[in-house]
């Protein structure tokens, strides 16, 4: 069986990508429009540069060549959501081609290409069976990406989406909302012939279609039946895909160039612009590049990428055991709090620094980290920090069995951090007590 | 991408309603004679242009227009009322035909 | 006459030859600095704006064309949108949903198109100053037959925002004028880049110093098949530019036959997907039965309101494009306009300007305009075509008339962004030639 997916982005930008409109969620239908989206005669499109800046992030997470010169074309079909009858979008000249994207950062997924491309707006029918039409989506910026049909089964076609999702919301800051709004087109064939399931709206819909189109082709080709090539569309409520007469054939698009617009250098555009890291990707480093557990690399790019960016800084300042013990504990415990004062990490490395320089001890560090990430005085700090350490203290005093479980499963400091969560009532952050409970549990070992 | 089914080199009937079809207009079978025979002259007319060379640049305009592109502000500069005062709508839905 | 004169005879003047498809009731001229006029294809937001379309009646623009909201700035009025050919389909303003206009001359013949209000005002009212639109020849050809200046600024020199497009990589907004001075005058007001149009943001500054024209190179291909009448006054023309220490060379330039079949199938493949759009929903006329299914709508609503022209050239810009067919015809054009472009260049490497004659023939009448075959009537473009494909900035200047007293015009063009020299040379040629003043007929 092979899977195929034309995954269709909305780009968070502002405004929309060829006219000033506003994209955020509108009072009424047709509130966020003007004579360009609604195409008037006479008005004119203007390409928003953060598209191309999104655009090119994107090639650049799917590892693909970026075009050196790139246009946008027009493509003809008449449907009353699509104002001018026209959709400006990418067609021989797309921003990136032959990209590789890896799937849980092994399986390599080819990706063809991924272009720009405009939104039409939204129809709905009404009672008189006449349409009515909203074009405030009308102009708002998609990026589409193509794989080749290196897709194995519906299911792994969601586990790509899911990471795919996740990927391209680290990398051009997509709201958490944004995943209703990421559509696809799924293509399938189980035997020789393919069946496109145009416009599934959301993950888990995308694997239901694709799981039916695979139950129903393997019916038909066991009943000795033949697949007809064919566009289909999905029924939500259903659950079912349906076959639809197609719009139009890709024939009858007559792409031809968009004047109105030029043509844009993005390869030397695309230079300075750089992407982060995707957390699986990182992930993945990390764990090789270190030698370290996965388990851990992925803890510290769960709680942060900068905290894994941090931990890197400091094993480089230090050695990765100190780095990573450091980073996975006292600095995770106070994280947050770190995040929220917006000052730099150079206190922290100071301070593991002079601790693997021997300078300090164990707890002086950790003193010395709570009280800079955390900005309270250092006596307070160690006041509270006393205070917690003292009822850990006693507690495995007057439990001394739970050392002794603790060789042979950590598990058992459960018993230390969910009595002293319960004591504090939440004054100290859970992300503390443990930290401290570990650290506490480690010295007596 | 299949290639299409017609034959490239004639300007006949079949193709014109094809292309008549595609542009969305009815054509009757005296306007479809009429326009295949305009094409038909037209096209020996440009014939011309398969002896031009090639050439290798990039044609999206005559002088080059290179890079112009918009800030991301978003910015309304007319109002939904004035843009739909002339519009066929219902409760600011605009009006259009039936879906299939 | 008066601003005030010619507001009063506006409507007079209008019945006899047709030249407005809307103009104003004013007859106070109020506090304008001047009178001006614009093609129905620039948006304009109190006039109705068709494009001798009736598939756009009733189009009522929320905004301007920057063109025509810059020479308002200047203290213009706009007086009226001026007829038209359909969408700029034509050569003699013929194909015009609302009435055809009258050339001044002689009113059994055509304006030329497809300009032609805007040429046919030009040349009756006193002073005035017309903005037409240029994708194949559509200023030079009704300012030939017409008898006045037309200047078309290079491709992007003024912004196209309100200008409803035939033909996007093509169009051009120019001037028309009995008096050269306007042109130098009204050029650098609406020229210059504009942020709704990103194809005027490349353009150098425009700079109108007094640039000359001190050689003209005439492509011999461009004498070939023009009437004896057009040769005769462009032969003086030359003559006279001889006089004025111009030299006047004949060159070949081969590539000029390929610059027909290319420009027609890139104007009519955009004018194809440019008109995809009117389908009766949301301007113009909307009074279909939207009860029919989309596609069946859109077919009817179309194939009532497009005249015969555009739906012609719309089948020919949607075969052109069509896969298959793309690579042959629509691909081929976009090379073969870089090869046009080039052969300018060479051109210009050692001339300031090429000359021709502007049309074949003087104009036409109309019936005998009726018994042109569709590509016969293309044909006719073919010393207008060149430039326009290259978005190289052109003139028209009357050079004679006839025996029946029809004007002649040879048309000057320059290299990109040169819009100086033409300015010039118009200028010049003005001390020297007397353009008639039609009489005008009540």
């Amino acid at each position: 069986m092979k899977i195929g997916l034309e995954v269709h982005v909305q780009l968070p930008t502002k405004s929309k990508m060829f006219c000033s409109c506003p994209t955020t969620d509108a009072p009424a239908p047709n509130t966020h429009v003007c004579p360009t989206c609604l195409g008037m005669p006479g008005s004119r499109p203007v390409l928003n540069r953060q598209v191309l800046v999104y655009g090119i992030m994107l090639a650049k997470m799917l590892n693909c060549t970026i075009a050196d010169t790139t246009w946008f074309s027009r493509k003809t079909y008449f449907y009353p959501d699509m104002s001018k009858s026209v959709q400006i979008t990418q067609y021989d000249h797309p921003i990136g081609i032959k990209g590789v994207y890896y799937l849980n950062g092994r399986k390599p997924i080819r990706i063809t290409r991924i272009h720009l491309e405009e939104d039409p707006g939204k129809t709905k029918r009404t009672a008189d069976m006449s349409s009515l039409v909203d074009y405030n989506r009308s102009g708002i910026p998609l990026a589409e990406i193509v794989t080749e049909p290196d897709l194995a089964t519906p299911a792994e076609a969601r586990e790509f989406l899911t990471q795919l999702v996740t990927d391209i919301k680290h990398t051009i800051d997509l709201p958490e909302s944004g995943e209703r709004s990421i559509r696809c087109d799924c293509n399938i064939s189980v035997g020789k012939e393919r069946c496109e399931v145009k416009n599934v709206t959301g993950l888990k819909n995308a694997e239901r279609a694709l799981t039916y189109e695979m139950v129903r082709q393997v019916k038909v080709l066991k009943a000795g039946g033949k697949i007809d090539r064919e566009t289909r569309a999905f029924d939500e409520t259903r659950g079912v895909t349906y076959s639809v007469r197609k719009k139009e054939m890709e024939s009858d698009y007559g792409y031809i160039d968009e004047p109105d617009l030029g043509i844009f250098h993005v390869g030397k555009f695309a230079e300075n612009i750089k992407i982060k890291e995707s957390p699986l990707n990182m992930t993945l480093r990390l764990a090789k590049q270190y030698s370290i557990d996965e388990a851990k690399a992925k803890q510290l790019v769960a709680t942060s990428t900068d905290l894994a960016a941090l931990f890197e800084e400091l094993a480089q300042a230090t050695d990765i055991p100190t780095a990573l013990t450091w980073s996975t504990s006292t600095v995770t415990a106070n994280w947050k709090a770190f995040a929220a004062r917006q000052i730099p990490t150079a206190g922290i490395i100071d301070a593991v620094k002079k601790l693997h320089a021997g300078k300090i001890t164990d707890t002086e560090c950790t003193l010395e980290l709570k009280s800079y990430m955390t900005g309270q005085s250092a006596a307070a700090t160690q006041a509270a920090s006393a205070d917690l350490d003292t009822l850990i203290g006693k507690y495995l005093d007057e439990h001394p069995e739970i050392l002794a479980d603790c060789k042979k499963n950590v598990r058992a400091a459960n018993r230390v951090i969910g009595y002293i969560i319960t004591q504090t009532g939440g004054s100290y952050s859970s992300a503390e007590v443990v930290a401290s409970v570990n650290g506490a549990i480690r010295k007596r070992l | 991408m299949g290639a299409p089914v017609v034959r490239a080199t004639s300007m006949d009937r079949d193709i014109v309603a094809k292309v008549a079809k595609t542009a969305h207009l009815t054509l009757t079978d005296a306007e479809l004679d009429r326009y295949s025979r305009d094409l038909r002259e037209i096209l020996d007319y440009f014939r011309v242009l398969d002896e031009a060379p090639n050439h290798t640049g990039v044609g999206v305009n005559p002088v080059e227009i290179a890079d112009v592109l918009r800030d991301d502000v978003p910015r309304q500069e007319f109002s939904s009322e004035d843009l739909l005062k002339d519009m066929k709508t219902y409760k600011n839905y605009i009006r259009g035909p039936k879906l299939s | 006459m008066t601003d005030a004169d010619t507001l009063a005879g506006l409507k007079r003047l209008n019945n006899t030859y047709q030249m407005f498809h809307a103009f104003t009731a004013d007859t106070d001229p109020g506090d304008a600095v001047f009178l001006f006029s614009a093609k129905d294809n620039l948006t304009s937001k109190d006039f109705e704006t068709c494009c001798g379309s009736r598939i756009l009646e009733g189009y009522r623009p929320v905004f301007d064309a920057t063109a025509i909201a810059n020479l308002r700035r200047a203290g213009g009025k706009l007086i009226g949108k001026t007829n038209m050919d359909e969408f700029g389909f034509g050569t003699f303003s013929t194909n015009s949903a609302f009435g055809v206009p009258k050339n001044p001359f002689d009113r059994e013949r055509s304006c030329g198109g497809s300009s032609g209000g805007s040429a046919c005002a030009a040349a009756i009212l006193d002073g005035h100053v017309s903005l037409g639109v240029s994708t194949g020849g559509s200023v030079c050809c009704p300012a030939s037959f017409c008898g006045v200046y037309g200047l078309v600024p290079t491709y992007g020199r003024v912004s196209r925002y309100g200008l409803i497009d035939y033909g996007n990589s093509l169009d051009k907004i120019g001037l028309l004028a009995r008096d050269p001075a306007k042109l130098k005058q009204y050029l650098p007001v609406i020229a210059g880049k504009d942020p709704h149009d990103p194809t005027s943001a490349c353009q150098p500054p425009l700079e109108l110093k007094g640039a000359k024209i001190r050689s003209v190179a005439v492509p011999q291909e461009a004498v070939e098949g023009i009437s004896t009448d057009v040769k005769n006054a462009f032969e003086n023309g030359l003559e006279t530019l001889r006089s004025l220490d111009v030299d006047v060379e004949y060159v070949d330039v081969p590539e000029l036959r390929y610059a027909m079949p290319a420009y027609y199938i890139l104007a009519t493949s955009e004018a194809s997907t440019n008109l995809a759009r009117y389908c009766g929903m949301r301007y113009g006329r909307q009074d279909g039965d939207y009860t029919l299914g989309f596609d069946a709508y859109f077919s009817s609503f179309r194939t009532d309101y497009f005249g015969d022209e555009a739906k012609r050239r719309i089948l020919l810009g949607t075969y052109t494009r069509m896969e298959g067919f793309r690579d042959r015809y629509y691909a081929k054009a976009l090379q073969v306009r870089m090869d046009v472009i080039d052969a300018y260049k060479r051109i210009f490497a050692g001339h300031d300007a090429v000359l021709t004659p502007t049309m074949p023939f003087v104009s036409p009448k109309f019936a005998d305009i009726s018994q042109m075959s569709a590509v016969e009537t293309y044909k006719t473009d073919f010393l207008t075509v060149p430039p326009n494909l290259a978005g190289t900035p052109h003139l028209n200047c009357p050079c004679g008339y006839n025996a029946a007293g029809l004007p002649v015009g040879m048309q000057f063009v320059t290299d990109h962004w040169q819009e100086d020299k033409l300015v010039t040379m118009a200028a010049e040629w003005n001390k020297i030639f007397n353009v008639r003043v039609p009489e005008v007929k009540a």
